[in-house]
């Protein structure tokens, strides 16, 4: 493929890249399937939604809208970042969090990482989406 | 779910952190397949390595 053809495949819009960073915030990885980044979008899809899912067996609580400290509002923005497997974290945990034990405490913060790292994905997505070269 | 993970003890939600974390920075920041796997394993065994060195820094606070 000539150089041309490739910078001319590269070639995304802002308006494309929104799109990709708001599909793979609501569905992790959702941003690079628009993207036709398959392989990337099944290991981001797996990793962010493994983490998350295990942040919810071990019971850790999410940081709700209504946070009174700095800290609830730092928890509360990277638990968002998970998107769908913030808002469904009620269905998905069925008992319910028990973070009086070190175990849902770590699955809150398994929960959190989860949120941090879909992200950076996001941003990769909009970087991607935008025409950048991201790796 | 509860199945998959409902039986995660303390160190191996770690290594399941650390494994995690690991393969996404690694598709994040490499290009090709052995470039990430490389950057999987040295992420992962860093990450493993520094929550070890730091609970054993901790440990004579715990007594």
């Amino acid at each position: 493929m000539s150089e041309t053809a490739m910078k001319e495949e590269r070639k995304g819009s802002t308006l494309k890249g929104i799109a990709a960073a708001v599909a793979g915030w609501a569905i992790p990885g959702f941003g690079h399937v628009l993207l036709r980044q398959w392989s990337k979008a099944a290991v981001y899809f797996l990793c962010v939604g493994g983490l998350a899912c295990a942040g919810l067996a071990m019971r850790g609580g999410t940081f709700g809208s209504g946070a009174q400290d700095l800290f609830d509002r730092l928890g509360f923005f990277a638990d968002l970042g998970a998107g769908g497997f913030y808002f469904f974290a009620h269905v998905l945990q069925t008992a319910g969090p028990d973070v009086a034990h070190a175990t849902g405490d770590y699955g809150t913060r398994l929960f959190a990482a989860a949120g941090m790292l879909n992200f950076l994905t996001i941003l990769e997505a909009y970087d991607l989406g935008r025409g950048g070269d991201a790796r | 779910m509860n199945l998959l993970f409902g039986g995660l003890t303390h160190f191996g939600a770690m290594v399941f952190f650390a494994l995690v974390v690991s393969i996404t920075f690694a598709f994040l920041s490499k290009h090709s397949m052995i470039e990430r796997a490389k950057y999987t394993l040295w992420a992962f065994f860093a990450f493993l390595l520094v929550a070890i060195g730091i609970g054993w820094l901790m440990y004579p606070f715990s007594q």
